[in-house]
């Protein structure tokens, strides 16, 4: 497991598209936006109004916090302060498995993994997991491989 | 365009050199960009009406170098933008110049990339000390995921994947571009690589190490555009414009990582229509030029405009194809991988350059477009140099072209 990332040189600022989404993951809850009209969802919450019907009625959808790594990359030289002393850390993208839609739509989030490299692969199953930061307002979701996959691809060079 | 094609020229080019650090404001080195780009084209700095540039909050604007260059102007536009933009602000110059706005533009763009605000919002003295995550930030620097490098890598790893490409085709495109870098004395890493030191170099972020990412570096570079009856009349050969496209986005391009596939870049949606315009196939191209922020980006901007078919480009670039001399020199100035970092103009310069026969390399009758061809002598103009196809890239989502002919085509 990576070491902690330093939470308190890190300042999360919430506006008022993002606001129930930060409030809701304080409360261990992992949101992806709904649009009110046509059930259509999306991430990340900053984007107001519905890609696929254009209705600005944006809504929730509580996701169950599991997916399938699609994609990752190793942070070897961190840039960011909090996370100097992390690297290396892998940073994920991952299909939710509750938002797939019957058009072929999917709703990939991104998020810094709980596992070492070597345990990350392409195809593997995940969940989320809260972790408490420096500031009360804020709880990160960060993620973590449970379980294995026939079709895994890891990058091994 | 279609029926604007020829009607437009670049005739001017000009820069400052590369340096980490200038030590000078990014004003100051518009300020020189432009008025060698001017005279560059035999042009008085009184005849330029229309000034556009780009930038991303981290530079001066057209009304600062008007003023300072005691230019009135009939237009001034800065538009918000990085890679790109360059070739996109070329579209807009044609547009002005046609519909009457404007007779002769100059387009610039300065930038301390090294000393100054750096991409990914690193400080020049290293990592950020206390990150403030707002806006889109939210969703990406709370994850310690913000640089060019980190985000591209993601589709870079996941068209690793896709593919079965390896890294080592990564490693043509630094060994190639640094290559034409020996060849250039503006360039800041001159010293040819090998694939071997690319696969040795240090880790930067999975799967991209040193030798895959490009330069940082402090520099202005500026373009002339006219039109073809002004042209003529000017120091140089013109440049034609045959063809492009401007700022074409993907689908859902500021979350790039649900679109079907994430590795199916900008370019994809543009190619056909600048070839189009141009009215040329691949083959008619004597050469290219690649947003090469790392090497990956150069190998996806095969695929997405044409040169080569999907899932192809690792092999397509085996073996030193992308050398001078070879079926396809791209970037010859060595880049953003080895000359330095110019959001993408560096690349416009040296297609013109090369398409006007005279390449500003160690050939002692450059200027006059006497050339030896000797790479061992470090000459680094093509022996043929007549259309260009130069490919800007913004992110996954976002792509420029511009394709150029030289007089000769």
């Amino acid at each position: 497991m990576p070491a902690p990332i330093d939470y308190s040189k890190l300042r999360i600022v919430p506006d008022f598209d993002t606001a129930e989404w930060w409030a809701a993951a304080k409360e261990h809850k992992y949101l992806v936006r709904q649009c009110s009209d046509c059930g259509h969802k999306w991430f990340p919450p900053i984007f107001p109004a519905c890609a696929r019907c254009g209705s600005l009625k944006p809504g929730w959808f509580e996701t169950a916090g599991k997916g399938v790594i699609h994609s990752y990359v190793v942070v070897v030289q961190p840039i960011v302060g909090a996370f100097v002393g992390t690297a290396p850390y892998v940073v994920a993208i991952i299909e939710l498995d509750d938002c797939r839609e019957a058009g072929g739509s999917v709703t990939r989030v991104a998020g810094v993994m709980l596992n070492d490299e070597p345990e990350v692969a392409i195809g593997l199953p995940c969940e989320v997991v809260y972790e408490e930061t420096a500031d009360p307002r804020i709880v990160m979701p960060r993620w973590r491989v449970s379980g294995s996959a026939a079709n895994a691809w890891r990058f091994a060079e | 365009m279609g029926s604007l094609t020829d009607k437009y020229c670049i005739v001017g080019v000009g820069e400052t050199p590369h340096m980490r650090p200038s030590n000078r404001t990014t004003l100051s080195m518009a300020c020189e960009a432009v008025s060698k780009a001017v005279a560059d084209a035999g042009l008085k700095l009184s005849d330029i009406d229309g000034m556009t540039s780009y930038q991303i909050g981290d530079s001066t604007t057209s009304p600062h170098v008007a003023t300072a260059l005691g230019m009135r102007l009939n237009y001034a536009v800065d538009i918000l933008g990085g890679g790109s933009s360059g070739e996109a602000l070329v579209a807009h110059a044609i547009g002005l110049i046609e519909a009457g706005y404007c007779k002769t533009m100059v387009i610039f763009r300065a930038m301390n990339g090294r000393s100054g605000r750096r991409m990914g919002g690193q400080t020049p003295g290293g990592p950020i000390p206390v990150a403030v995550a707002e806006g889109d930030g939210q969703f990406n620097m709370g994850w310690g995921w913000t640089t060019p490098a980190q985000r591209f890598g993601m589709s870079a790893m996941r068209y690793l994947r896709d593919t079965g490409c390896t890294t080592r085709a990564f490693a043509e495109i630094a060994v190639a571009h640094r290559y034409h870098a020996s060849l250039n004395p503006k360039a800041i890493h001159r010293s040819p690589i090998t694939i071997e030191d690319h696969q040795r170099s240090r880790w930067i972020v999975k799967p991209f190490r040193l030798l895959d990412c490009c330069q940082e570096t402090d520099v202005s570079v500026a373009i002339v555009v006219t039109s073809r009856e002004r042209a003529f009349d000017l120091r140089h050969p013109p440049v034609f414009i045959m063809g492009g496209y401007a700022r074409t986005l993907t689908d859902s391009p500021q979350w790039n990582y649900s679109r079907d596939e994430i590795h199916y870049v900008a370019g994809n949606y543009g190619w056909k229509r600048a070839f189009g315009m141009a009215g040329i196939s691949h083959k008619d191209v004597d050469f290219i030029s690649c947003y090469d922020a790392f090497t990956f980006t150069t190998l996806i901007q095969l695929e997405a405009n044409g040169f080569c078919g999907k899932g192809e480009a690792g092999e397509f670039v085996k073996g030193g194809r992308l050398r001078i001399d070879r079926e396809l020199p791209s970037n010859l100035s060595g880049g953003h991988l080895s000359e330095g970092y110019t959001h993408g103009v560096q690349m416009v310069i040296e297609n013109v350059r090369q398409l006007r026969h005279r390449a500003d390399d160690a050939c002692p009758g450059w200027a006059e477009g006497r050339h030896t061809y000797d790479r061992k002598a470090g000459c680094r103009q093509l022996r043929k140099a007549d259309i260009c196809c130069g490919m800007g890239w913004g992110w996954e989502n976002m792509a420029s072209c511009l394709i150029l002919r030289g007089i000769a085509a």
